[in-house]
This record gives structure tokens, C-alpha cells and sequence, in this order.
């Protein structure tokens, strides 16, 4: 008499070979598919993306005003540019709004920009000492926690008598007497404080308190619009793929009839679907990623918001959207493949979806 | 096609002149339930088929002959009532015997086709040698002789929306000999059929069950193959009302027209 065999268990690799030409042989199909998943992705993508631009221009804008304050108080100390040469000590590294001053200082009408510690296109590096000789204000910029110098030797030989020392914080415009450098006086008018402490961003209590209420909304905001796309993505993902199986019904309920296992069935479907989801999610990164730089970039600047972009976390978002994206899919079709799977075979053939 | 490449595409089963009832269906009632309303599509049906027999089924429109098939097959359980394949009641058998016994023991030949629509033609033949773990290489090879063994080796590569009723139909029959069964279970594979292209599968049928006893049943209102036929069982309303020979059947037909 003769026994009935058990069916072989299809190796993975012979599984990945069916879904992937599964997924060939209905490439249009596949495409829609895919596209709805990349809708999707793009949508959280770009939200997640617009976010990171968003906080590039805003980030971008306070720099921005920032050097323009200080700008603004270096006019106002040394009076206009025109014929004057300023000095430029660096010591430690420069902050953006630091760099941008000097490069704004660069460009402007100075008779001469002696510059110590620091490689700024337009302005030859020059030495340390006496870097004050002859030039009508000193700055002293740089991260440093301490000018290592005493001043009064770098401000030897000012023409005029400021120096304006961002290491200590401090504008002194009476620093210089009689061309040598003698006891300080810091700060001594009302308004000039004022104007010091923007340039040196040093904002009161209130300013605080009214800049992380702000920061915090943004934050809410900011959660808000990514739960919402996750929400629309994983809907956006589910239907795609919830509708690439249900509409195989009958095809599943036949591949059943000629030996397929459950176990097949489903493995084909997780399969494909994360492929599907992966091809989807790149895609649709891309898209999403890319899209509102572009537009930002062209409506602000291109330049300063991808300096500003933290392209570290938005590339560990993006990878994160991919690896979500592929267990959306995987995660919507397990429920669709679990009841293909378990079709009795002569009821799916005549499954008329 | 001669005898004995028929005998190399399907192997020369030492099992064939066996004796034994190669399918006992006892019993056997199938019930459809769709709601409050009840459908009987098998009321008890009794049926021995031997090996290397060929059987055809003739009924009347909804008498259950693709539910009896279903049932044979292993495509669907009986509300009650026994099938037997081989003496194995196959309600014992578990997914992975059950799925080695659709796949290898018996061949369909649906009354729809159930073509794979998005498939060429003989990627729909090879499907079945997949799922039996034949490499895609030695199953393209068969594949393509058994295309050309129902007449379709010119058509390999067609899909089945692009072909005509009869030619899906054997792309349908070639499936059902993919993996060289012991039984073939047909509903009415000939129903699209012209004469000609009718009465070579009738023969194909034939040779089949002559060369390598495969044992064939077919649900049919072919003339030409209800007599080459072993047996004729008539079923009608869900139950098997008469087992005739084609002979005995010849006068039954007379006294109809
Ligand atoms: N899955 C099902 N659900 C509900 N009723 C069904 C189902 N399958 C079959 N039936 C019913 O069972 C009866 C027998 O159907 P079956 O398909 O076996 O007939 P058949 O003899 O093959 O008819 P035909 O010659 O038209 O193919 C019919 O009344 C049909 O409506
Ligand atoms: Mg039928």
C-alpha cells in the first residue's frame, strides 16, 4: 500500500525567488503598490524633513539677527567703516555668528582687517603682538574661557580706544588712554548695556522663560505632525498592501489547491510585502526628503539652511522611516496573509474579490 | 507522442497495476450553510474508484459534482462521511500531508481553469513542480514538454488572458500533470474543447491510464468520453443514483433523445 508523504518545506531562498517574481510579473500592479506605499512614507518624511529645515531656518535667522547686532555695535563703537582698520584676536574657535561677522567684515569697506588666529577668506593671518597698532578697535572673539594675553599688550598702539572682548563679554570703549592701555572701564552707559547683552545673546530671565514657552509648543507641534503622518502612513501603507492580498484571494486559494503551504502562503506574503515596503520607503524618502529642501532652499537660501541642516539626526530619521516603513508593511500584511493562509482551498477559488 | 516518452515524462509507476481502491468516498454529505439558508450539495454520496480506473461523473447542473471533486480531492472537509485516498482517511491527515497529497497524488483540472491570471502559461504549469521543490531549471524543461503534449508548445510564454477558452483549458490540464499524479480529478476538461483538440486529450486521458495506470476521473457530458470511459456514476441532487458501464449507458441515452 502506499503512504502519504509529507510536503516539503520550500527552503527561504526558493521563497524569496517566487515573491520576487511574484512581484515582477506584476510589476504594474507591484509599482501602484509600491507608490502607495511611498505616498505614504513621503508624507512622514517630509513632515519629519520640513521639521529639520524649519529648525535650520529658524536657527539660521537668529544667527543672522545676531551678527547683525554685533555689526551693529561695532559701527556704533568704531563709527563708519570707511578708511578704518580693525584688529581681530581669535582665541579658541569661533561660534557661526563670530565666523559670519568676520566674514561680513571681510567684505566691507575696511581699510585693513589684521586678523590673529584665524583663516578668514580675504584677510591675510597676521601676528599677535601688537595686533592693536594702529587700528581703530580690537575684537576679541573665540571660545577661549580666558583672553590669554593680557589685553593691554594686544590693544598697544589702538588709534581708537575700544576694544571689544566677547571673551569676557564686555565692550570697552574707554579701554585705551592716550595710546597705552590703562585700568578698565567696563560699561559704564545705560543703552550700551543693553546692545552688549544682545550681542553677546545674553537674554534676561523673562526673555527665557517666553523663548522655551515657545520652544515648547514648537516641540508639541512638532509631535503632533509626526504622530498624524505615522497615523496617515501606516493607513496609507495597510490599504496598499491590504489590497494587494485581498485581491489574490482566488489566486492564494489555487496555489493551495496545487500543494502550496500555509506556512508558504504566508511567508510569501511577509516577503513581499517587505520588499514592497522597502522599495516603497526608499522611494518615498527620497521624495519626502528631498522635496521640502528644494522648496525651502529655493524660497530662503540654499546654502545657509543645508549649513544649518543637522544632517546626522535627519539622516538617523530617515533610516528610522525606513526600518518603520518596511514593518508597516510587514505588520499590514500579516493580518491579510494570516487569513489567505488559512482559506480552505475550495472556498478560495471562489472568492470573487 | 510515443509511448515511451510519455513513460519518461511521467515515470514508469511500478504501483500501476496494483490492485485496491485508489479513492473510497463513504457517506458523504456536504452542507453549505449561507446564513439561515441551507444548501445539501452532497447528500451521502458512496463512491470506490480502483486504480487505473477512468470514471466519469454525469449530473445535472448544481447535483454536487464539483463539490463531490472537492471533497476526493482533499480541497474542502465533508460535513460528515469518509474519504479515503489510498485507504488514508485524509480527515487524519495533517496541513503538510494533506498539502504533499494536492500537490503530488492528484492533479486538478478545475472546471474555471483557476489559471494564475499575471502568469505566462508555463510559469502557471511550473507553479505545481515549485511547490513540490523542483529547481525552476528542471521544472521549465518539464514544463515545456507537457505544453507540448497538450498541443501547446508554441504558447508557452502566453499569458492566459491572451489565449482562447480551449487553450486555457489544456494549459490547465498540463498543470494537473505537472508533478505526474496518480489521480487525475477533471471537470468537464473538455467542455471548451473543438472535437479534434477534444479527443486528443480524451486520448491523452487514455494512454495515461493505460500506460501508467492513472487513475482518472472526470465530470463530463463528452460523448466521446463517456465512452471510453470505465464507468459512468450518475448523480444527481447530491446523491449517486446509478453506476453504469458506457454500454449500458448507450441504451439510457437512447431512451432520452
Ligand atoms: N461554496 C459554496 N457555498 C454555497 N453553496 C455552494 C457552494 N459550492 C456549491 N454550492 C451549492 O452546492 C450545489 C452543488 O454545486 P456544484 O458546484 O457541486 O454543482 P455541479 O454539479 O458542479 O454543477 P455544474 O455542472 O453547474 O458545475 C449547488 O446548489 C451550489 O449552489
Ligand atoms: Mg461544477
Amino acid at each position: 500500500m502506499e503512504t502519504i508523504l509529507s510536503q516539503v518545506k520550500l527552503p527561504l531562498k526558493r521563497s524569496l525567488q517566487i515573491a520576487v517574481q511574484g512581484i515582477r510579473i506584476r510589476l504594474g500592479r507591484s509599482l501602484v503598490t509600491i507608490s502607495g506605499v511611498a505616498l505614504g512614507i513621503a508624507f512622514l518624511m517630509s513632515n519629519v524633513s520640513a521639521q529639520f529645515i524649519k529648525a535650520a531656518i529658524g536657527k539660521e535667522r537668529e544667527l543672522r539677527q545676531t551678527v547683525k547686532l554685533m555689526e551693529t555695535v561695532v559701527r556704533s563703537e568704531v563709527g563708519d567703516f570707511a578708511g578704518k582698520s580693525l584688529s581681530v584676536a581669535v582665541f579658541g574657535t569661533l561660534s557661526g555668528a563670530e565666523r559670519s561677522l568676520l566674514e561680513r567684515l571681510a567684505a566691507a569697506q575696511l581699510a585693513a582687517l589684521k586678523l590673529y588666529g584665524l583663516n578668514v577668506p580675504g584677510a591675510a593671518p597676521a601676528a599677535l603682538k601688537g595686533i592693536g597698532q594702529d587700528s581703530h578697535a580690537l575684537l576679541v572673539l573665540g571660545n577661549a574661557r580666558k583672553c590669554p594675553v593680557a589685553l593691554e599688550h594686544l590693544a598697544d598702539g589702538l588709534k581708537q580706544k575700544v576694544v571689544i572682548d566677547s571673551l569676557s563679554n564686555r565692550v570697552f570703549p574707554a579701554f585705551v588712554r592716550q595710546g597705552r592701555a590703562t585700568a578698565l572701564d567696563p560699561g559704564s552707559a545705560a543703552e550700551d548695556q543693553v546692545r552688549r547683552e544682545v550681542f553677546f545673546s545674553k537674554a534676561t530671565d523673562e526673555q527665557i522663560a517666553k523663548l522655551s514657552h515657545a520652544a515648547e509648543q514648537d516641540r508639541f507641534r512638532t509631535i503632533w505632525i509626526v504622530v498624524i503622518s505615522i497615523l496617515v502612513t501606516v493607513i496609507g501603507v495597510s490599504n496598499a498592501l491590504l489590497m494587494s492580498v485581498t485581491e489574490r484571494f482566488r489566486e492564494i486559494g489555487t496555489m493551495k489547491c496545487l500543494g502550496a503551504l500555509s506556512s508558504f502562503i504566508r511567508r510569501l506574503f511577509l516577503i513581499e510585502s517587505a520588499l514592497i515596503g522597502f522599495c516603497g520607503s526608499v522611494l518615498g524618502i527620497l521624495a519626502g526628503g528631498l522635496l521640502p529642501v528644494i522648496v525651502f532652499g529655493i524660497s530662503f537660501d540654499f546654502r545657509s539652511v543645508l549649513l544649518q541642516m543637522n544632517f546626522g539626526l535627519l539622516l538617523a530619521s530617515a533610516a528610522g522611516t525606513l526600518v518603520a516603513g518596511t514593518l508597516f508593511a510587514i505588520g499590514a500584511a500579516i493580518y491579510p496573509a494570516n487569513i489567505a493562509a488559512g482559506m480552505v482551498p475550495a472556498s478560495a477559488l471562489r472568492s470573487n474579490i | 507522442m510515443d509511448n515511451n516518452s510519455l513513460t519518461a515524462l511521467f515515470g514508469d509507476d511500478s504501483t500501476a497495476q496494483k490492485s485496491g481502491y485508489v479513492i473510497r468516498a463513504v457517506e458523504v454529505c456536504k452542507v453549505f450553510a449561507l446564513g439561515e439558508h441551507e444548501t445539501h450539495a452532497l447528500r451521502g454520496a458512496t463512491l470506490d474508484v480502483r486504480r487505473g480506473e477512468y470514471i466519469s461523473i454525469m449530473g445535472p447542473s448544481g447535483s454536487g459534482k464539483t463539490t463531490l471533486f472537492n471533497m476526493i480531492g482533499g480541497l474542502n472537509k465533508p460535513t460528515s462521511g469518509k474519504v479515503y485516498i489510498d485507504q488514508v482517511d485524509i480527515a487524519q491527515l495533517d496541513p503538510y500531508e494533506l498539502a504533499w497529497l494536492r500537490c503530488r497524488k492528484v492533479g486538478y483540472v478545475f472546471q474555471s481553469f483557476n489559471l494564475i491570471q499575471v502568469m505566462s502559461c508555463i510559469e502557471n504549469v511550473m507553479l505545481p513542480m515549485a511547490f513540490a521543490g523542483l529547481s525552476s531549471e528542471d521544472a521549465h524543461d518539464k514544463a515545456r514538454d507537457i505544453l507540448a503534449l497538450v498541443g501547446l508548445g508554441d504558447r508557452a510564454l502566453h499569458k492566459p488572458a491572451e489565449m482562447s477558452g480551449g487553450q486555457q483549458q489544456r494549459v490547465a490540464i498540463a498543470r494537473a500533470l505537472a508533478n505526474s499524479p496518480d489521480i487525475i480529478l477533471a471537470d468537464e476538461p473538455t467542455g471548451n474543447l473543438d472535437l479534434k483538440t477534444g479527443e486528443e486529450i480524451i486520448e491523452l486521458f487514455a494512454r495515461l491510464r493505460d500506460q501508467l495506470g492513472v487513475t482518472i476521473i472526470t465530470a463530463t457530458h463528452d460523448l466521446k468520453m463517456l465512452k471510453r470511459s470505465d464507468r459512468i456514476v450518475w448523480i444527481e441532487d447530491g446523491r449517486i443514483t446509478r453506476v453504469t458501464t458506457p454500454d449500458e449507458m448507450k441504451i439510457k441515452i437512447e431512451e432520452i433523445h
